[in-house]
């Protein structure tokens, strides 16, 4: 982590008609750093998800990647500047192979003078899907289609990593696998990750820093331990410490 | 032998068998036959473009392939232009109004594209009727005939227009195939698989979906051109239609959509079918069988091979489920 900001949110606001999605939502993401962004149901993670991303314009605000505001950037123009995502529900090409979808990614993203194939033989490779590159996404394991989303995202060229709820319906065992992934993943390559979830304790694992949304805003910014004590991310999950944590 | 080099094989086989029709003394009439298949193909590769590869259903291609004959046949009526060159203004008229025609529509999500394929058509189809001068109306539009000319694209006989539309059929074949190999072509399908994922691939969909319209309009109003040399004559029913419409779509829906061999099965069957059937119902005398053939045809594909033909051999390889 060099301290420089990887991602700045700057008072984001989203209204769909009277519904208040996002209210005044501000954070910096430094580069380098993974962090967990959580909240409940409803809280607004993923229509902030959606508006960093360039899919939703937001309301007011303005998102800024490496310094340069962004808030207007097509999705494809920011996943090529390296922000690149994945989604709370898999979304991959079915029609195509797992070497295909990450392809999809490597040749939009990589300069034109590196070699596509080697970068799709190296994401197969990190991510352990060698024997899957010719299968269909519908012919392969769940956990394996969301390493075929992350190695599609990473693919060709990544700088911040945004994680949707990556980590839902997969056994514990596949959940460990993939943390440790994302985790040596950071750690190699030095990609910022931010990863979106509603389980406090899953993120508590992964991360040194969460962002909590509650409400359509931020009510809470610090390590895990000072989040699970804070009592207003107490009372918005509507339990103890204990229930927060578990 | 892999698979590739069999389909190449069988290419190479069905080339060089309708390329000896004319030599080995055919009928006139099955070379007609064969001429009508190869540019219902060539039709249908053009589509399938856009609608296979690209996943952008367009219902009123026909307007590509009514400007292609409009414009050949109107420029050589009235300014004696050779075909070689009026093919081309068709070319450009068809890029202009797919252009205006995605431009304005393929940011939005939905059925708008398509909607507006068909609004085009009608227009077209009204404007064609309107200029009785230019277009002949309702009557159509007749080619003045000058006689056997390479020069004027003009034979008496079917066979000149065999090698023509077999040449189509074979350009456009790799045309596909390039496209389908080509980083342009795993970016419309990526966009049809999934439009949000793609973009956050990297993938610029609204060009992409753009790009792919034009390759297919110029490819449809190209063919185009050839069927007015070939037919001699065009009408705004034949050109923008709705029933000429779902003929261009036939080939890749009933042979594989999206896939290099399935318009050109698709379109064989569709004609074989339609011909055969023409004769037993003229025989029997009840008109309009192939119209039922079709429409039958086309519901079996969807309820029992929704990836055409194609795709069942496709099932096959993979292990058959």
């Amino acid at each position: 982590m060099n301290g420089a900001a990887a991602l700045e949110v700057t008072h984001i606001a989203k209204r769909f008609g009277g519904l208040v999605a996002l209210r005044d939502v501000s954070f910096t993401v430094r580069d380098g750093e993974v962090i967990g962004l959580i909240g409940p149901n409803g809280a607004g993670k993923s229509t902030l998800f959606e508006i960093v991303s360039g899919n939703l314009p937001p309301s007011a605000g303005r998102v800024a990647f490496f310094g340069r505001d962004c808030t207007a950037d097509p999705p494809h123009v920011r996943r090529r500047a390296g922000l690149c995502r994945s989604f709370q529900k898999v979304r991959l090409f079915e029609t195509m192979s797992v070497a295909e979808n990450i392809a999809v990614a490597a040749r939009q993203c990589l300069p034109p003078d590196k070699d596509w194939r080697g970068e799709v033989a190296s994401i197969l490779a990190r991510m352990r899907l060698a024997a899957q590159a010719d299968r269909l996404p519908s012919e392969i394991t769940l956990a394996d289609r969301k390493k075929v989303e992350i190695g599609r995202a990473i693919a060709g060229y990544c700088r911040v990593l945004m994680l949707d709820e990556s980590l839902s319906g997969l056994t514990h065992d596949e959940a460990e696998e993939l943390i440790g992934e994302i985790l040596t993943l950071n750690r190699d390559t030095g990609i910022t990750v931010i990863v979106v979830e509603h389980v406090l304790s899953v993120l508590a694992k992964m991360v040194k820093r969460l962002v909590v949304l509650h409400n359509a805003t931020v009510i809470a910014d610090g390590t895990p331990s000072e989040v699970a004590h804070d009592p207003v991310v107490i009372e918005a999950y509507l339990g103890t410490k204990a229930s927060v944590l578990r | 032998m892999s698979r590739e080099r069999r389909s190449l094989l069988a290419g190479i086989v069905l080339v060089a068998a309708l390329a000896l029709m004319p030599v080995a003394g055919v009928n006139d009439y099955f070379i007609a036959v064969a001429v009508r298949m190869l540019i219902f193909i060539a039709l249908g590769q053009a589509w399938n473009v856009v609608a296979g590869i690209g996943g952008l259903l367009s219902l009123g291609h026909g307007v590509f392939l009514g400007l292609g004959c409009y414009a050949t046949g109107i420029l050589f009526n009235f300014y004696g232009l050779p075909p070689w060159l009026g093919v081309w203004v068709g070319a450009l008229a068809s890029l202009v109004i797919a252009l205006v025609m995605g431009a304005m529509t393929l940011r939005m999500r939905g059925v708008f594209f398509a909607l507006a394929t068909i609004a085009v058509s009608l227009a077209l189809d009204q404007l064609a009727r309107h200029y009785v001068d230019l277009t002949g109306g309702d009557n159509g539009l007749a080619l003045k005939f000058l006689g056997n000319s390479l020069w004027f694209m003009q034979s008496r006989r079917p066979g000149p227009f065999l090698y023509a539309a077999l040449a189509f059929v074979v350009a456009y074949y790799w045309i596909t195939r390039w496209i389908l190999a080509s980083r342009f072509g795993l970016e419309m399908r990526a966009v049809r698989d999934d439009e949000v994922a793609a973009a956050a691939a990297g993938v610029p969909v609204f060009r992409t979906k753009l790009l792919g319209l034009l390759v297919s309009a110029v490819m449809t109003s190209v063919a185009g051109s050839l069927y007015m040399q070939s037919y001699q004559a065009i009408d705004p029913e034949t050109a923008f239609g709705l029933s000429q419409a779902i003929q261009l779509q036939l080939p890749a829906l009933i042979g594989g959509l999206g896939t290099s061999w399935g318009p050109i099965v698709g379109g064989a069957v569709m004609i074989l079918l339609s011909e055969g059937t023409n004769l037993g119902s003229t025989r029997l005398g009840i008109a309009g069988v192939d119209i039922l053939v079709y429409g039958l045809l086309l519901l079996a594909v969807v309820m029992y091979a929704p990836k055409g033909i194609m795709g069942l051999f496709e099932r096959r390889a993979r292990g058959g489920s």
